[in-house]
C-alpha cells in the first residue's frame, strides 16, 4: 500500500513538476528539519529569515532534536521517517549513503563547491557525488592548556610539556583508548586510513613508522603526568591538576570560563618518533547538512538546506555557539581569525586528515589498543598488538 | 523420597541424591522434551490429514448453505439466522480479501528476493534535481510478509471453523434442536468458554509486539543484513546458514568473540545468580532473627536502592568507579593506589559482579523474608532440641529448604541474569574492549555483544543469529527444569 | 545455663547489628552521593574532589524554570500519564491471563504455558525495531498511545507470578459460587480478585514502574518528538557529549525527584510485594 502510495506519489509530483508548478494554487511545502537541543532556538531563527526570503511561497516548518551525532542511527532506523533537511557529523556520509538515505545534491553545486573549503567539500562527496551541505569545519581537536603553567615553547613538544609537567607536579591529558585521539600518533608518523576495492578499510598502522608510533604512545602513557578521561575528567580538572589537554571546540566555552585569563589553545605538539620530532596528526572532521532522499519537496529541501549553510548563517552560528565556518570567506573574518580556539584548530587542520575514509571498523580496535596501553598491558610487543589491531581494522 | 527422609541426611549424601536427581532427571525431561516434539508433530500431522478428509466429505454431505459457506465465509450461520455471527464472518472475509488485493498479496510476491527494485533516478532539467522513485525496501518487505503470513494462517483456521459451524449447524437442525443465539453465545463465553474471552486480547498483544517481531528477527539471521546491504540504498536477500557457519568457525575472530563472550556470560551468570540469592538470604535471615529491632527500618534502607531508577543508579555507580572517581580519590585520601574498577579486565569482571550485588540483593531479601517465615516451625524446634547452633541450623534446615523450594527462582533468575542487559551496559558498557574480540570487550555479555552489532554498526545478520543461539540455549535449559521442576508438577496440589 | 544462652544471644546479635550497620552505609552510600551532587554548585560530571564546595538547590528549580531545552516537568506527566494508563491495562490484562491459565481447564492450556514460557527469554529489544514499524503501519508512532500499547503488550507474558499465586487459592471456593450459579466470570471477579490484593498490588507496582526506567525501547518510538519523551530517556538526553558539563548536577535532581515517588510507594507496598511474589513466584 504504502508503495503504491509512493509511486503514485512520485507520478504525481513529475507531473506536477512538467506542466509547471506555478500554474495551480499556491501549496503548501511541509519540510522537517532536524538540529541538535542547543541549535534549536538559532535555528528557528534562520528559517523565519527564510520564510521571510521567500514570500512568495507558503512553509510549514517544523523541527525536530536529533543531535549531528545521533543522525546517523536515528535515519537508518527508519528513513522514511527523516527530516527532510537533517544536520550529521560527516564520518557517517558513508554509511548514509550507503543506504540511500541522502538526496545528491545538484542545484548551485558549483557555487557551493566554490564557497566552502576544499576539506569540507571533499568530506560532502562520496563517488564524486555531492550528498551535503558543508555546514561547520569544527568537528576536529587540538590542545586546551592553562598558560600559568605552560609557555607558548613548552606546548611546541610533547615531551618538554611532560618535563615541565612532572616538575611541576601537573598533569597532560589525552584520551588515548579513543580511536580518534590516538590516531593523532598514527597519523603524525605517516599512517593512512583507506578504502580498498572490496569496501574494506585498509590500515598501514603496523608498519615501521606505525610500531614506531606505538612505542611513542607507550611511553606517553606511562609517563607520570600524563592523564586518561573523558571530557568530564578534562573540565572537571583543568585549571587544578590539569595543565594541558586535547579535546575539541564543543569544550571551548566551559574551558575559557574555567581558565579565565590563563586560556590558551593551540595546535597539538610534536612527538618523539624514534629519533625525530614529528608533528602529531589528527583527524578533521566537519559537520554537514543533508536532504533526505525520501523528501517530497526536494527543492525546498535544498534550498533551505543551502540556506542553512550560507555564509550569513555560518557567521550567525560562530555569533551564537562559536562554531567554526566551513564557508572561505566567513571562515578568514577578523572575528572567527580572533577566537582563540577555532585558531588552534586552523592551525592543527594543517596536519590533519580528512576522516571520510575511515569506516566503521576502526574505532573499536584503535580504542582498544588504547585500552591495552594505559592499562599498561605489555603482555605481548607492541608489533604484535597492532598486527592484531590492523587484522581487526581490516576485518578480517 | 520424602521431604523429612531428605533432610536427615548428611550433608555430602544430600549433595549426590541431588545431583543423581538432577542427572537422572536431565536424562529424563531432555527425552521427554524430544518426544513431545515427535508427538506434537504426529499429531499436528493427522490433524491435517483429518482435516483435509473433512474438508471434502463435509462437502460433500454438506447443504446448499454449507456448500455455500466454502465460497463466503458465514453463509452457514447468517443463512440459518445466527445474523451477527455470519456477518462477523463475512465481514473478515472482505477485510482479508481487501488486505491481500491491496497490500498482502504485492508484499508476498517479494518474499523469495525480498525485492530488487533500488531507487531510480530522473533528471529534472528545470530543477536541476534528480527526481527519485523509491524502490523496494527489503526489511519492510519481510516484516509485511510476515504478518501477512499470519494473517493468512490466522483466516485459513477461520476459514475451516466457519465450515465446521455450518455443518454443526446444518446436523443440529436436522436433529431438531435448536442453534445458539447470540445471547446464549454471549453466556458461553463468560463461562464455559471464558478462556477464549479472556486469553484473546493478551495473546493478540502478545503476537503482534513480540512473537511476530520475534519471528521476524529470527528470519533475519538467514540473511545478509549488514553494514553493506542498508535497505532502501541497497537491498539484503537470502544467505541461508552462510551467518551461523561464520560465528560457529567461519570467521576466526567472530568464533573466538562468540566463544569468549559465551564463556564469560555463563560464568556471570552462574555468579550473579548465586551469590545474590545467598547474600540476599543472609540479609534476610539477619533482619528477621529474633532479638534483631527496627525491622522495618534496615528493610526499608535496603529497599530505597530499588526505588531509584537503575539507569541511574548504575551510571552513578560507573562515574564513582571510574579510574578517577569518588571512590579511587577516596583510596586516595587513605594512601591507597587507584584500583582499576572498570578498566582491567580481571577486576571489572569481579566489579560488575559486585555491583550486580548491590542492585539484586535488596530483591532478595524481600522475596526471601517471605518464605522464611514459611519455613515449617518445627524444623526449627527440633533442631533446637538437638543443640543445633545458628550456623549449623542454617546448612542444615534453612539452605537445604529454601534450595528445595525455589529451583524455579533460581531457574529464572539464572536465564535472567543471561540476558541482564541493564547493569553491563551501563556500568561497563562491556568495556574494556579486547584487541582479540570482534567489536566486544572484556565485560560484554552476549546480550551487550548484540546491541552493539545493532546500533554501532548495523551488523543486523550477526546480533540476530547470536540472538537465536541465546534463546535456543535458556529456552532449552529453562524448559527441561521448568517441566520436571516441583512447580509446575504439583500445581494441583492446593486446589 | 539460661544466662549463658541470653549472652550467647546478645553477642550475636551486637555482631549482626555491627553487619547491618555496614551494610546499610554500603547501600545508602551511592543514593547519598546522588542526593549531595544534586544538591552541588559546580557543574561537571566529575570533580576531584568528593564533597562539593557550595550547594545549591538551583538544580531543582531549574528543572520546573528551565524548560526551554528540557521540559522536565512535561516529561515528568508524561510518563505519568503513561504509567497510569498502561499499569491500569497491563493488571487487568496480566491478572485475566494468570487466572485463566491457572485455574481454568481447557485444550491449549498446556501448550500456551510453555509457548509463554519461550517466548519471553528472546532478548527483547531485537524486535524493537520490528515493533516500530508495526506501530508505524497503523499510524502510531511517536505518541504516548503506543507507548501505552507497547507496555501493556507483553502483559500476557508475565504471568508466571500471578499464576503461582492463583494456584495457591483453594478450589473449593470456586465450586461453591459456582454451585449457587455464578459463571466463570462472575467467579472471578467477585469471588478470586477480592482475596488476590497482595498480587494485584504487586502486578500494579511493577507494571506502574516500568515506564520510569525504560530509555531505549522510548527512544525508537519517540525519534525526533522531544515533547513525547518519558523522563528516564530525557534525562538520559542530559547525559549527552555536549550536554554533561551543563547538565549532570540537573540529571541527578531529576532522579532524584523520579525516585522519591517510587520509593514512598514501594515502602507503602513493600508488604504486599512480599506476600505476592512469595506465595507466586517460588512454592513447593
Amino acid at each position: 500500500m504504502k508503495k503504491t502510495v509512493a509511486i503514485l506519489l512520485s507520478i504525481l509530483l513529475i507531473t506536477a513538476l512538467f506542466t509547471g508548478c506555478g500554474a495551480g494554487p499556491k501549496q503548501t511545502v511541509t519540510l522537517k528539519v532536524w538540529g541538535s537541543q542547543e541549535d534549536q532556538a538559532m535555528l528557528t531563527k534562520m528559517v523565519d529569515e527564510f520564510k521571510a526570503a521567500n514570500k512568495g511561497k507558503s512553509y510549514d516548518i517544523t523541527f525536530g532534536v536529533v543531535s549531528e551525532a545521533d543522525a546517523k542511527t536515528k535515519v537508518l532506523e527508519d528513513p522514511s521517517a527523516a527530516a527532510d533537511v537533517f544536520a550529521f557529523a560527516n564520518d557517517q556520509i558513508k554509511d548514509l549513503v550507503n543506504a540511500g538515505a541522502l538526496y545528491e545534491i545538484t542545484r548551485n553545486k558549483e557555487k557551493i563547491t566554490s564557497e566552502n573549503m576544499e576539506g569540507s567539500i571533499e568530506a560532502s562527496t562520496v563517488d564524486g557525488k555531492l550528498y551535503a551541505y558543508p555546514e561547520t569545519a569544527d568537528n576536529g581537536y587540538f590542545m586546551y592548556y592553562d598558560k600559568s603553567v605552560f609557555s607558548a615553547d613548552d606546548v611546541k613538544s610533547l615531551d618538554k610539556m611532560l618535563e615541565v609537567a612532572n616538575a611541576k607536579g601537573k598533569k597532560v591529558f589525552m584520551d588515548v583508548s579513543n580511536g580518534w585521539y590516538i590516531a593523532s600518533f598514527f597519523l603524525g608518523a605517516g599512517g593512512t586510513l583507506t578504502v580498498g576495492e572490496d569496501g574494506n578499510q585498509k590500515c598501514d598502522f603496523n608498519n615501521d613508522n606505525g610500531v614506531k608510533a606505538g612505542e611513542a604512545i607507550k611511553a606517553f602513557t606511562a609517563d607520570p603526568a600524563f592523564l586518561t578521561g573523558d571530557d568530564a575528567v578534562l573540565k572537571g580538572g583543568i585549571g587544578g591538576e590539569i595543565a594541558a589537554g586535547v579535546s575539541g571546540t564543543w569544550n571551548a566555552e566551559d574551558i575559557k570560563s574555567i581558565l579565565g585569563d590563563n586560556y590558551a589553545a593551540t595546535k597539538l605538539p610534536t612527538f618523539t618518533l624514534g629519533s625525530e620530532q614529528v608533528q602529531m596528526g589528527s583527524f578533521a572532521g566537519y559537520k554537514l547538512v543533508g536532504i533526505s532522499s525520501q523528501t517530497k519537496f526536494p527543492v525546498d529541501a535544498m534550498d533551505l538546506g543551502e540556506w542553512l549553510t550560507n555564509e550569513k548563517n555560518q557567521i550567525t552560528r560562530f555569533e551564537t555557539r562559536a562554531m567554526g565556518p566551513s564557508n572561505k570567506k566567513a571562515a578568514s573574518s577578523d572575528a572567527v581569525k580572533a577566537n582563540v580556539a577555532l585558531a588552534a584548530l586552523a592551525e592543527q587542520n594543517q596536519f590533519a586528515t580528512s576522516q571520510k575514509d575511515v569506516l566503521g571498523t576502526y574505532w573499536a580496535p584503535a580504542e582498544a589498543f588504547g585500552t591495552a596501553m594505559e592499562a599498561k598491558d605489555y603482555s605481548k610487543p607492541i608489533k604484535e598488538m597492532l598486527d592484531t589491531m590492523v587484522s581487526q581494522i581490516e576485518g578480517k | 523420597m520424602q521431604y523429612i527422609d531428605y533432610v536427615t541426611l548428611p550433608w555430602y549424601k544430600k549433595i549426590v541424591v541431588r545431583l543423581t536427581k538432577a542427572a537422572k532427571n536431565l536424562g529424563h525431561n531432555f527425552v521427554a522434551l524430544i518426544s513431545k516434539i515427535g508427538k506434537f508433530l504426529i499429531s499436528a500431522f493427522t490433524g491435517i490429514v483429518g482435516g483435509i478428509k473433512y474438508f471434502f466429505s463435509t462437502f460433500w454431505k454438506g447443504d446448499i448453505r454449507t456448500k455455500l459457506s466454502y465460497l463466503f465465509m458465514g453463509s452457514g450461520c447468517l443463512l440459518r439466522g445466527q445474523i451477527v455471527r455470519g456477518l462477523a464472518f463475512l465481514a473478515l472475509q472482505m477485510f482479508y480479501i481487501v488486505y491481500m488485493v491491496s497490500f498482502g498479496w504485492g508484499q508476498l510476491k517479494l518474499f523469495p528476493t525480498l525485492g530488487t527494485a533500488t531507487k531510480k533516478e530522473i533528471w529534472d532539467e528545470v530543477n536541476q534535481i534528480y527526481l527519485y522513485e523509491q524502490g523496494d525496501n527489503s526489511m519492510l518487505i519481510l516484516l509485511f510478509s510476515v504478518l501477512t503470513i499470519a494473517i493468512s494462517i490466522v483466516m485459513f483456521y477461520l476459514y475451516f471453523r466457519n465450515i465446521r459451524m455450518a455443518y454443526e449447524n446444518q446436523q443440529l437442525l436436522k436433529a431438531g434442536k435448536k442453534l445458539n443465539t447470540i445471547v446464549d453465545d454471549a453466556r458461553e463465553f463468560l463461562d464455559k468458554k471464558l478462556h477464549v474471552t479472556f486469553l484473546s486480547l493478551p495473546t493478540l498483544g502478545v503476537i503482534f509486539f513480540t512473537a511476530l517481531p520475534l519471528i521476524f528477527m529470527i528470519l533475519i539471521a538467514f540473511t545478509n543484513y549488514d553494514k553493506n546491504h542498508q535497505p532502501p540504498g541497497s537491498l539484503f536477500t537470502w544467505v541461508g546458514l552462510e551467518n551461523f557457519r561464520n560465528i560457529l568457525s567461519g570467521r576466526d575472530v567472530l568464533a573466538t568473540t562468540f566463544k569468549g563472550v559465551l564463556a564469560w556470560t555463563i560464568i556471570w551468570a552462574i555468579f550473579a545468580t548465586f551469590s545474590n540469592y545467598i547474600l540476599g538470604m543472609l540479609l534476610a535471615l539477619m533482619i528477621n532473627k529474633k532479638g534483631i529491632k527496627f525491622k522495618s527500618m534496615w528493610r526499608t534502607i535496603f529497599v530505597i536502592t530499588i526505588a531509584v531508577p537503575q539507569f541511574v543508579t548504575l551510571l552513578l555507580m560507573s562515574r564513582l568507579l571510574d579510574d578517577r572517581g569518588a571512590v579511587n580519590i577516596l583510596l586516595g585520601y587513605l594512601g591507597m593506589g587507584p584500583v582499576k574498577f572498570l578498566t582491567d579486565a580481571a577486576i571489572a569482571r569481579v566489579t560488575v559482579i559486585v555491583v550486580n550485588i548491590w542492585v539484586g540483593v535488596p530483591y532478595t531479601m524481600l522475596i526471601t523474608t517471605g518464605i522464611l517465615m514459611n519455613i515449617p516451625a518445627e524444623l526449627y524446634e527440633s533442631a533446637r532440641i538437638d543443640g543445633a547452633g545458628p550456623y549449623k541450623t542454617f546448612t542444615k534446615i534453612t539452605l537445604p529448604y529454601m534450595l528445595f523450594v525455589t529451583t524455579p527462582y533460581l531457574i529464572t533468575q539464572f536465564v535472567s541474569n543471561i540476558n541482564n542487559f541493564n547493569v553491563i551496559f551501563l556500568l561497563s558498557g562491556g568495556n574494556p574492549l579486547a584487541l582479540d574480540y570482534y567489536q566486544a570487550g572484556k565485560t560484554d555479555l552476549l546480550v551487550t555483544w548484540l546491541y552493539k552489532l545493532t546500533v554501532n554498526y548495523q551488523d543486523y545478520n550477526l546480533a540476530s543469529t547470536i540472538g537465536i543461539m541465546i534463546f535456543v540455549i535458556s529456552a532449552a535449559a529453562s524448559l527441561i527444569v521448568y517441566n520436571s521442576s516441583s512447580s509446575a508438577k504439583k500445581e494441583g496440589m492446593f486446589q | 545455663m539460661r544466662m549463658g544462652m541470653k549472652k550467647r544471644g546478645s553477642v550475636a546479635n551486637t555482631i549482626i547489628y555491627i553487619i547491618l550497620s555496614v551494610l546499610s552505609v554500603l547501600w545508602i552510600l551511592p543514593i547519598l552521593w546522588l542526593v549531595i551532587t544534586s544538591f552541588r554548585a559546580e557543574l561537571g560530571a566529575w570533580t576531584p574532589y568528593i564533597l562539593p564546595k557550595e550547594y545549591t538547590i538551583n538544580n531543582y528549580t531549574r528543572l520546573f524554570t528551565d524548560t526551554a531545552l528540557f521540559n522536565y516537568p512535561r516529561w515528568f506527566m508524561n510518563t505519568l500519564v503513561v504509567a497510569v494508563f498502561s499499569c491500569i491495562i497491563t493488571t487487568i490484562l496480566n491478572l485475566m491471563t494468570s487466572y485463566t491459565l491457572s485455574r481454568l481447564r481447557f485444550k491449549a492450556r498446556k501448550a500456551i504455558l510453555n509457548i509463554g514460557l519461550i517466548l519471553g527469554m528472546f532478548p527483547g529489544f531485537m524486535a524493537m525495531i520490528a515493533v516500530y514499524f508495526l506501530l508505524k503501519a497503523i499510524g502510531l508512532t511517536q505518541s504516548l498511545v503506543a507507548l501505552v500499547l507497547v507496555y501493556s503488550a507483553g502483559a500476557g507474558l508475565s504471568y508466571y507470578i500471578a499464576k503461582g499465586f492463583f494456584d495457591t487459592i483453594p478450589k473449593s471456593l470456586d465450586e461453591a459460587a459456582t454451585i449457587d450459579g455464578a459463571t466463570q466470570n462472575m467467579v472471578f471477579w467477585k469471588v478470586i480478585l477480592p482475596l488476590s490484593k497482595p498480587i494485584v498490588i504487586y502486578s500494579t507496582l511493577m507494571a506502574f514502574m516500568a515506564p520510569w526506567l525504560d530509555f531505549i525501547f522510548v527512544s525508537v518510538i519517540m525519534k525526533d518528538n522531544y515533547n513525547n519523551y518519558t523522563v528516564a530517556l530525557g534525562l538520559w538526553q542530559m547525559l549527552t557529549r555536549e550536554n554533561i558539563y551543563q547538565y549532570f548536577t540537573q540529571f541527578c535532581a531529576g532522579a532524584v525527584l523520579i525516585s522519591i515517588p517510587i520509593t514512598l510507594l514501594f515502602i507503602k507496598m513493600q508488604k504486599y510485594y512480599v506476600e505476592g511474589v512469595t506465595a507466586g513466584g517460588v512454592k513447593g
